[in-house]
Formats: C-alpha cells, structure tokens, sequence
C-alpha cells in the first residue's frame, strides 16, 4: 500500500461523507455537517500517516510507551484505511451526541423527543460502518471495525443503545427515518399540556375544586392513553408523562375515588355469608337423614366377624 | 312368563336392560356392560333375613329382634356398598373361547396388536382435542365473565353503588353454576367432584355403575366448565383424567351405551382385560393434558392402577400421552393464532423458571422440608374439614335440588368473599408491562395502579398460580397474600365435594402457592441480607408442591407430574423431599382426600396388601358361605328361579358335578357368570319367554363354564388370599375343601372390609346405598 493509494481513498472518504451528510438533510443540519468535514478532515492525513508507521494509530504520544514493543510489528494490511477510521470518528462523535442528549433528558423522561434525530443519525453512521461494501483491499469496514477482535467495542457501543432505544419504545414515537414525532404523540402532549394547566390554575386552595373543573380533560387524556395502549402506540416519554400526571391527580390532589360505601357492601356480603348458615340449618334440621341399612353377608361362621377377631387376640 | 330379562337383570329401568343382553356373544360375559343392580328393599330385606336364618346356629336375643327391620345406620366411612361390582380382569377361559382363539390366524394377532396402537392414538387425539374445547371455552367465557363484571364495577366506583357490583358479580357465578351443578346433579351424579376416586377406583377393579359412559363426558366437560366460569375455587385439571378415561372406553369398545349405538368396531376389546388397559391409557392421557406432563401421566396410571402392567402396556400408555399433549399443543397454539409454535403443553401452564435466577441452594433444603411439613398439615386440615362436610352432605343434603341450591350458595358466597377482599385492600401495584393484569381492576388505587388482592381473586385460578409463581418480588403484599391463604383455603375446602364437577388440584396448588410466597417474603425480610432469598416465586412453587402432596398424598407420579409442569428438572430433588414430607405429616393425622372420598363412597377399594397383622385370618373365616352352586347339567327352571331370586345377588355360580353315585359329594368343575347365564338363556337355548315346558328343559354348561376356576383350600391366609386376587384381578374365588367339594365364594367385598383401623384390625359392614 502506498500514500499514494490511501490519499486517493482519503477523497473518496470526503466525497462519501459529503454526500450522507447533505442526504440527510433534516436531522444533521447544515452546520452539523460543516463540523464533521472540519473536525474529520485534520485528522485523516495524520492517520494517514501514522498508519505507514505504528499501528497504535490515534493517539500515539499518551500510548507511547506501551505502544513501543508494537512499533512497526504489523504490515500494512493489518491496518484500517483512512476511510474506515474517519467513519468510526464520526460515529464516536454521533455517539457522544446521543449519550449527552439521553442523559440530559432522562429525568423527566424526554429521550425520544429531544434525541430521536440524533439517534437517526447514529444508526445512519453504523450502518455505514457494518454495510459490507469493500472499500480497502478485500476488507470492508465491517470486517476491520467491527470483527477484528474479541472485544468488538463499537458493535457493543451500538447495541447498548439500541437495546435502550427499544425498551423506550420511542420507534413507536417516531416517524420512519426519524424525520418527526408521529402525530398521535404531538396530539397527546398538547392535550397533556392542557391538562397541566388546568392543574395549574386550580391548584391553589381547595382541590375539590381542581377536581371538578379538570376532570374533563383528564378523563380525556386517559381515554386517549388508555387508546394508545391498545394501539401499541406508545413511547416512554408518553408513559412518564402520563405517570406523572395521574399522580399528581390521584397522590397529589387527591381526586380518586373515595371509598363510601363500606356499609351496603359489608351488608349485602354478610348477608350472602348468612345465606348459607340458613341453609344448612335447615337441612339439618328438615331433610330427612339418609340412613343406611345394613345387610348380613352370609358367613359360614356367623357373627364371627368382631368378636371372633377379639376372641382371637386376646 | 314375564320378561325374564327384566327380572334378572334387576334393572331399575326397562330400557337398560333391554340392551343389556342384545347382541352380547357369549365369549366373555364379562362384555356385557351390566346395569347396576340396585335391589328392591324387600330382596335386601330377605337377604339379611335369609341368610340369618340359615346360617345363625346361636342367636342372641338382640340379634333376634333385629330380624324383624335391618339395621339402619347414618352414613359413614365404615360401610362397603353392594352396587359395587368387580370387573373381570381374568379371562374366562371356556370352550367357545379357547375355539374362538384357534381360529384366529397369525395376522389376526398382528392386526390386533397394529389396532391398539390405532386405538390409543385417537384416545390421546380425542382427550387433547376435549381439553382444548374446556380450555378455550372457560377463557371466552369467563373473559365475557369478568369483562362485564369490570366494566360494572368501573361505573359504580364512580358513581356509587359499588354493592350492586358484589349482587351482579354473586348472582352471574350463581346462574353459571346452576347449570353445571342441575346437569350434575340431575342427569348424571357420578360426574360430580374431579372423577379421580372414581378412575382410582376403575383401574383397582371395582366396576362404578355409569362411570365411562359418554353421557358422563358430556356432563363432566359441561360441568367443569361452568364451574370454572361461575368462579368456584376449583380448576379444571381433575376431571380431565376422567375425560380421558371415558374417551378410552367409549373409542376401545367401539360402541356408546349412551347413544344406544355399535359401530361394530374393535369387538375383540369388548371384554374387561382389554377395556381396563385402555382405561388407564386414557386416564393418563388426560393426566398429560391436564399438566403437560405425559411421563406423569404414565406414572400416575403406574401408581394408580398398577397391578396389572406390563412394559408393552406402558409404551403405549406413554404413546397415548404424548399424542394427547400434542394435540392439546397443536391446537391452542392455532387459537392463539401461533399455529405450529408448541408452547402450551397443558391446560395449567406453570410457565418457565429460569434456572439461573431461582436456583436453589443447599442451605434452602431445610428449609424446604419445613414447608413440607406445614403442607402436610395445612392439607391433613383440609382433608379432615372436608371430610366432615362430606359426612354431612351425604347424611342431609341428599336431594339433587338441595345439592344445586348448595352450589349455588357457594359461588355467590365466594363472589361475595372475593368482592370484600378486593374492595377492603389497600394493596395497589402499579400497572407495567412487566405484569400484564388481564382484568386489572383499579377501584379506589391511584391511576395508573391496579389492586393486588384483585388479580389473585379475579382472575380464573390457573392465571393466578401462575402470578403467584412468576410476578416479581413486591408484587403482593403479605397481608394480601395471608388473607387470600385464609380465605382459599375455607373455599376450596368448602367446595370439593358440591355437586358438580370440579378439580382439587389447582386450589391446592393456588393455596399452597399463596403461603409460600408469603414464606419467601417473610424469609427475606426478617434475615439482614434479604436478597439471597430474592425469588418468591421459588418458595410459591415449593408451597404448592407442599400443599398440593398434602392434600392428595400422591408421590411419584406428582412429582413428576410438577417437574414437567415447571419444565426444570433441578426442583426434581426439593419437590421430591417436600412431598414426602408433606404425605408422611399427613398420613400421620388422616388419609389423602381421594382416599377419604373412596371410602365415604363405600366402595370395596382393595389396598396393595392385606392390612398388616391378618395373617390369623383364613379363608375361612373371609369367605361368604354356603355357596349357590349350579349342576353341570341343570334344569332350566332352576336356573331360572336363581337368577330371578333378588335375595341370591350373586354374579358367579360355581358349577359342581354329581358324583355317580348320588352319596358322592358333588365336585367342583367350572364357573359361570350371571351374565353368560342370561346370554344363554335369551340366546342360545331359549326364548326370551320361559314357558313352563320349557324349565324342565335341561341345560348343559359344559361348553361356556370356565373350567379352570381359581381355587384355594380352606386353610389359606387372608394376605395370601389378598395377593391371589389382587395381582390376578379375580372376581371370584373358589374355596375348595380337600375332596375338592365347593365350601365358600371370595369375592372383592370379602376381602375389602378387612382395614387397620385405630384401635387395630376391624370390618366393614355391608350396607346397601
């Protein structure tokens, strides 16, 4: 392999990234992807260079002296070409994006609304990565990054966050190709923000009148959660929310149903309970008793049956 | 002459007689489904009469003056009853059978051999096919059930009248379980209950009048179900043994008493032997339905009906539950719109515990046989309360309108019982993916949160021993948990035994399951690090185990039976150690429900030994005396007038032979049944009409007696005697005398009065019932 060569799929490498960033238009923006070519583009000759001689590619002063007895011990084809590296830097920084964003919306719980877009673009980038298009050599991306050792950390990386992203559920939220909210999640946050301010308004001084005044519209909100539920259309921003607000209703203002109507119901149980009292009684004492008649078997000793068993014992 | 059919047979209905000796070859009477013979008063009346006047040498004045009346008593356990009658396991080995058999080619064998396995493929097809009809109809049904009941609720929580809710609730499961109980209790009694003392009984050898008929089925599945709709704590695990045991001698015998029809199929299994062994394929055909346990299944016919077994018999038995548990799989995976994905192996579904986070250690062993322990208590407790129910329903509520108003008061009070729980707990759990409620009721919880004590009580019983087992720890509370255990327990107790059909084991698994959750939440709060005892659902599956072995005392076929069900074999050991703990406390104060039911029945159930310390008794003393003997060539009018007697209930008549020389004393030469005696007679010689000519006319019985009957001299032991005719399944045993004359007759009655009671060995009374 020659500079020659990796400068060559340095281009392309541009050419590619260009094009998926402009491609995607409304989740990266414009300055987004301004940022990738710049951030991407110092660090690929460095690569570029550092590949010729040590395969501890990145950061070779901190690694240094460990990276020593590595120096110069592969040949080249071990190494990952530019194209690759530059992906799995973008993908780093996607990474970083949609962790930060994740974390900072995890209480109260916002992760599909703030990061849906930042996940799609991650998703975009891996699957970039593990596409198993040959672009160095008779090596794709997927075999350098992604198998190449026991560890695979950036197919692990990934998985944590897909398997968090499909325990939130927040695909359900999500139009396909992570361009907006679906419009049933848009719907049910307006109506929960009425709700919200309902609970606002009332909230001071008595809550019986909160009660009253908001039940309307949160009884709407949980037809339309409850409706949701069984459509599968649910995300866990939507659940929290809803979380949320029911206890304010229930913990908070303390609109449950009250329990009332002890008396009735202990009544009609024990009256139930009485029932049966009644009727065995009276079978006891009305029903005739069935009795069994007693039928002497024919022995050929009579009567020999009990008394003989005790003769014979004693 | 009148219809002499009618009068020998002693049938209480015409018709049943009537078909009783139509079409009957005369091989094996044994064939011949007999009615049950139910005596007129009076005959009962003279037998006692008769035979103290015959035999009673010294008459003590006391016993005088009961001749006049019999002596009546209350019902209790300590009576056999006379409607019980043997199955003829033996073969009788006559003339025209041994004829019979010399013509029967090699491919004849073969083809036999080719349609048993036939046979016992459709048994396990037909019981997996009946068990996926009640399991889909009991969760249409009761999700109708418990939608409307919800949806009742939900309105008046909010508006108020939540009592009206408890009315609707009581009078719905009442309605429901009238059905079940007026199908019971007036069309076909035997049904009641979870038919397992009955097939027990089957498979011992005691013919139970009516008890495989398809009339029965019919019943029994009707039954279960709107038993398990109308919300009784019963399950519907039981009665599928049943099911399964009358498909088998309804699909063997090719022919349906209930329909009056004969397809004129399988003839040769037409007898005793053959039906028997179908009998326990079915029983353990629905065992593996029931659990989807088909080993199980197998063993509890091993452990059931095991005198007679053979490992061909046992290959096919297995292969009958196989079938049955797949086709049972096969078609609720097509109603859960998953055809072709096999994971509902039986009706009750324990689900599947991960072997890594329940595991158990050695240190929990102890532990585990504590619980065995209590199991073993808690069950004692409830076999002896529902003893003394029993007791009493059999004494009073004997009237079949009675029985249905029983039941009916039974399901509103466990509606109502239910409906307090529910309504006074403050127990709520929020509602999550994790635990998918099917009918999670709120009432006065937060939104968004579910009341606990309703799903354990509102919910069919399968789907609540699978919450107990499976929810995660924190999802009851322990009070929730020790009410439900209280006031199941009263429940279940209370309704095993009403008149309709319904199993014992799901309430005693949901009981057991209850307190051993209960266990394990305590475990893990009292010791300083809780979470080594994390699993609850661990110590709800040991608990029911516990209180399950308890309660019905089986040992091996119900271990197996639970480790199929859980689908793990590392609980093979616990389980097995917390069922014999459990059986060996039990047995300590009182015998398992089955055989508490088997005895209030009155039914001559003989043990695997003769009770111990008999060995003083001899044939002698056991056997009935004098015997009505038959001449080998006999007048027909005699015969006649025997059978016609309703004081000689006898169904084998020895058959002697003068001697030449009339001082001689006339020597034992064969056995004859009853019921080939009135093929003979119907068919063979005469009419159905016996003019008078005709009983001078004499008969030969040569051809049709068994000639090799079964002796045994006087002096015999009673354990010997015992062994003889359990490991044989004989119905009758001759007691000869040493010149080979005819002294006495063993049967079945004889031998079973014997028991080991308390205060050391005693004797059953006859009664009639």
């Amino acid at each position: 392999m020659s500079i020659h060569k990796n400068c060559y799929f340095l281009l392309i490498l541009v050419l590619n990234i260009y094009a998926l960033v402009s491609g995607d238009g409304v989740n990266v923006t414009a300055s987004d992807s301004v940022d990738t070519l710049t951030q991407s583009s110092p660090y690929s000759p460095a690569a570029a260079v550092v590949l010729v001689n040590s395969p501890v590619f990145r950061k070779p002063d901190v690694d240094s002296i460990f990276s020593l007895n590595l120096l110069s011990s592969f040949p080249e084809d071990e190494e990952i070409s530019v194209y690759c590296s530059d992906l799995l830097h973008i993908f780093g920084q996607r990474y970083v994006t949609y962790v930060n964003c994740s974390v900072n919306s995890a209480r109260p719980v916002k992760v599909c609304q703030n990061c849906y877009s930042s996940y799609g673009s991650l998703t975009e980038i891996y699957l970039k990565i593990s596409s198993d298009e040959v672009v160095t050599g008779n090596e794709s991306c997927r075999d350098s990054i992604l198998r190449n050792d026991r560890l695979m950390l950036v197919y692990l990386l990934y998985n944590n966050l897909e398997d968090i992203w499909g325990k939130s559920d927040c695909a359900y939220c999500v139009t396909k190709g992570f361009h907006s909210l679906t419009n049933d999640t848009l719907y049910f946050l307006s109506s929960v923000n009425q709700t919200l301010t309902c609970f606002e308004k009332y909230k001071e001084g008595n809550h019986t009148e909160l009660c009253k005044s908001c039940k309307n519209p949160y009884r709407g909100l949980n037809e339309l959660y409850s409706r949701m539920e069984t459509n599968k259309t649910m995300c866990i921003d939507i659940e929290d929310v809803m979380n949320v607000t029911r206890k304010l209703w229930s913990k908070e203002y303390n609109c449950s149903f009250p329990r009332e109507e002890t008396v009735p119901v202990i009544a009609v149980s024990s009256f139930m309970l009485f029932l049966p009292i009644i009727f065995y009684l009276s079978s006891f004492l009305h029903s005739e008793q069935k009795k069994r008649k007693l039928i002497h078997p024919k022995r050929a000793r009579s009567y020999n049956t009990l008394m003989n068993i005790q003769d014979k014992l004693s | 002459m009148a219809n002499i059919t009618k009068k020998v047979s002693w049938s209480s209905r015409a018709d049943e007689s009537g078909a009783t000796a139509e079409g009957t070859p005369l091989l094996n009477g044994s064939e011949q489904p007999r009615p049950s013979r139910q005596l007129s008063r009076d005959g009962i009346f003279q037998v006692g009469r008769l035979s103290t006047v015959d035999l009673e040498e010294e008459m003590t004045s006391e016993e005088e003056s009961l001749r006049g009346r019999p002596k009546e008593i209350p019902h209790n356990e300590k009576l056999l009853s006379l409607k019980f009658e043997s199955l003829d396991y033996d073969n009788i080995e006559n003339q025209l059978f041994l004829e019979e058999e010399r013509r029967m080619s090699y491919m004849g064998f073969r083809c036999l051999e080719i349609s048993r396995w036939v046979v016992c493929g459709l048994i396990g097809f037909l019981t997996g096919l009946i068990a996926c009809f009640i399991d889909i109809a009991v969760e249409e049904l009761a999700g109708i059930k418990y939608r409307v009941v919800k949806e009742n609720i939900e309105k008046f929580t909010e508006v108020g009248g939540l009592s009206i809710s408890l009315i609707l609730w009581a009078v719905l499961n009442s309605a429901i379980v009238m059905m079940g109980a007026i199908l019971v209790a007036f069309f076909e009694p035997i049904a009641a209950g979870s038919g397992i003392p009955q097939i027990k009984c089957y498979l011992n050898g005691v013919k139970i009048p009516r008890v495989v008929r398809l009339k029965t089925l019919v019943v029994k599945v009707c039954g279960v179900i709107c038993s398990v709709v109308g919300g009784l704590a019963v399950g519907k695990e039981g009665p599928m043994i049943h099911s399964g045991a009358v498909v088998a001698a309804g699909v063997s015998q090719g022919r349906s008493t209930s329909l009056k029809r004969d397809f004129k199929i399988f003839e040769y299994f037409r007898r005793d032997t053959e039906k028997r062994d179908f009998v326990s394929a079915g029983a353990a055909a629905g065992v593996s339905a029931a659990f989807g346990a088909p080993v199980g299944g197998v063993l509890f016919s091993l452990e059931e009906g095991a005198s007679f077994w053979n490992q061909m018999l046992t290959w096919r038995i297995f292969f009958a539950s196989m079938i049955s548990t797949f086709t049972l799989n096969f078609f609720l995976s097509i109603y859960d719109n998953k055809p072709g994905d096999l994971s509902n192996p039986g009706l009750i579904n324990f689900g599947r515990f991960e072997s890594d986070s329940v595991a158990y250690n050695l240190y929990e062993i102890p532990l585990f046989i504590a619980m065995g322990a209590f199991g073993g208590l808690l069950g004692a407790l409830f076999n002896k309360l529902n003893y003394w129910l029993t007791i009493f329903r059999i004494r009073y509520v004997h009237r079949p309108c009675l029985q249905v108003m029983e039941a009916m008061l039974v399901a509103a009070v466990t509606a109502a019982v239910s409906f307090t729980m529910i309504y006074f707990s403050n127990d709520c759990q929020p509602l999550g993916a994790e635990n998918k409620e099917k009918y999670p009721l709120q009432l006065f919880c937060a939104d968004g949160e579910y009341n606990s004590m309703a799903t354990i009580f509102f919910n069919t019983p399968e789907i609540s021993v699978r919450s107990l087992f499976h929810t995660q720890a924190g999802t009851y509370n322990p009070l929730t948990l020790g009410l439900f255990t209280i006031t199941y327990f009263f429940l279940a107790c209370w309704t095993y035994g009403l008149a309709v059909s319904a199993g014992v084991f799901i309430p005693a698994l949901l009981i057991g399951a209850a307190w051993g959750r209960l266990f394990g939440i305590l475990l893990a709060s009292i010791t300083p690090n809780g979470s080594i005892w994390a699993d609850p659902g661990k110590y709800a599956l040991i608990g029911a185990a516990a209180q399950l072995g308890g309660v019905v005392r089986m040992t091996l076929s119900l271990t197996v039976i639970m480790v199929e069900a859980t689908g793990n074999v590392t609980y093979g050991l616990p389980i097995m150690l917390v069922l014999m703990t459990a059986k060996i406390v039990g047995d300590y104060f009182v015998e398992g429900l089955y055989d508490i039911h088997i005895k209030l029945q009155s039914v001559p159930f003989l043990h695997w030994d003769a009770p111990a310390t008999s060995h003083w008794l001899t044939a002698r003393e056991v056997m009935s005396a004098p015997v009505t003997c038959l001449n080998r060539i006999e007048k027909v009018g005699t015969i006649v007038d025997i059978l016609s007697n309703t004081s000689t209930n006898h169904n084998g008549f020895p058959v002697v032979m003068q001697g030449a020389d009339s001082d001689e004393p006339s020597k034992l030469c064969g056995l004859i049944l009853r019921s080939q005696l009135i093929v003979l007679l119907k068919h063979k010689v005469f009419s159905i009409h016996v003019s008078q000519d005709e009983r001078e006319c004499m008969m030969d019985l040569t051809e049709f007696m068994n000639a090799t009957p079964y002796t045994v001299p006087l002096e015999t032991s009673l354990p010997r005697v015992f062994k003889l005719f359990r490991a044989l399944g004989l119905r009758h045993l001759v007691v000869a005398d040493d010149v080979n004359r005819v002294v006495g007759l063993v049967t079945r009655k004889d031998l079973a009065r014997y028991h080991l009671g308390r205060h050391g060995l005693e004797e059953l009374q006859l009664a009639q019932t």
